[in-house]
């Protein structure tokens, strides 16, 4: 794929290709329900016939469906269009350097998108806090004592939000820093290992 | 057997009132309904949390209204009676001896409608694992941490609010509570 840096630019028919991509994105992994198939063949590939434009389209897609499952990176990304070059009606290698230009700009954003789309449970959505002055007069020990109020957001994705609020005084902040510690340490080991 | 089941009943509904005045006194966070369930199930008592969660929103309600308005042993069970007309005789009893010995140390909170909507932190629990595969991502392999947030709620319940953070939401997560506790001690 690094010769591809140096060829001189695509031909021009590729230029449609890198957006229908982009449009294939839209729709498959950013939610955008407005990108049509019409809609592409119409501004991308105007005098292609709609039958044929299917066929341009499904196999893109299929591709891009292919690179995105796996999260290849670009060695993996390199066999795997170097043997779609190969293969009968596959793609020309100037459409894989297309797709490889286009997997390197927006792997990240979908790989993302897909980790998104299987957080089915709770989610932290935003977080806020203040800190009070407690000063209730019922118990005097309790008289100007700190308190956070820390108010979370939480709901599944797509769906009406919970907000929870709650009180801490720094003994109850102790204990979750103490716990946050745990985690962050269990963390470490984890990254340290994959 | 009866008789035993009788008693443990009373045991475990006296622990129940008591913990809703040390609730009400702000002494501890909440009941602990989830426990308490368990108790009676084990005693033969068969109750669901849910229903139990009832029973103890009704008492709690009934101690802090007697308590605000002053109310003696006697009235207190004349308005019970006439609110709920099949409580059993010992769960009257129970609540008899509990308010003749508690009912005077109950305070009266004043600025309840301000500390309706805020639950107090009682205790966290925490997993930490990875999402390796999904129908839609061969290879997702994204580490995530899932908490438990044990809360109680301003009338005493006690539930769990369980949610899911990833690596750098956590991160965010842990460095506000650093923020919280370092303004915490100037104050």
């Amino acid at each position: 794929m690094a010769a591809a840096e140096q060829q001189p630019p695509p031909p021009e028919g590729c230029k449609p290709l890198g957006a229908l991509l982009g449009g294939i994105a839209q729709a498959a992994y950013y939610g955008n329900a407005d990108i049509t198939e019409e809609l592409l063949r119409g501004q991308l590939y105007p005098e292609a016939a709609p039958e044929e434009f299917r066929a341009l389209r499904a196999k893109m897609g299929g591709l891009l469906q292919s690179i995105a499952s796996a999260d290849m990176d670009l060695n993996q990304l390199e066999a795997f269009l170097t043997a779609q070059t190969k293969k009968q009606g596959g793609i020309t290698s100037d459409q894989a350097a297309v797709i490889a230009k286009f997997w390197k700009n927006h792997r990240a954003k979908i790989h993302e998108s897909l980790v998104n789309q299987s957080r089915w449970d709770n989610i932290l959505k935003n977080m806020n806090w203040r800190v009070d002055l407690k000063s209730q007069s019922r118990h005097v020990d309790q008289i100007n004592t700190p308190v956070a109020i820390v108010e979370m957001e939480l709901g599944k994705n797509g769906q009406e939000s919970e907000f929870l609020c709650l009180e801490f005084d720094e003994a109850k902040v102790s204990q979750m820093l103490k716990k946050l510690s745990e985690i962050e340490e269990s963390m470490t080991v984890l990254t340290q290992t994959t | 057997v009866f008789k035993y089941v009788l008693k443990m009943f009373s045991n475990l509904f006296s622990l129940q009132c008591e913990q809703i005045i040390q609730h009400l006194n702000h002494k501890i966070p909440g009941v602990n309904t989830v426990e308490l369930c368990q108790r009676l199930r084990m005693a033969g008592i068969e109750i669901s949390v849910g229903d139990l969660a009832k029973i103890t929103n009704i008492v709690s309600f009934l101690f802090s209204t007697a308590a605000r308005n002053n109310l003696s042993t006697e009235d207190l069970i004349t308005t019970l009676g006439s609110a709920v007309s099949t409580l059993p005789k010992h769960a009257i009893q129970v609540i008899r001896h509990v308010w003749n010995e508690q009912g005077k140390s109950v305070s009266v909170s004043e600025d309840t409608g301000n500390m309706a909507t805020v639950g107090q932190f009682v205790d966290i629990k925490w997993k930490l694992g990875v999402a390796m595969s999904s129908d839609t991502c061969r290879s997702l392999k994204y580490p995530y941490v899932t908490v438990t947030l044990k809360v109680a709620d301003p009338s005493g319940q006690i539930t769990n609010k369980s949610f899911e953070m990833t690596i750098p939401q956590f991160k965010n997560f842990f460095r506000q509570f650093k923020e919280m506790a370092a303004v915490l001690e100037t104050v």
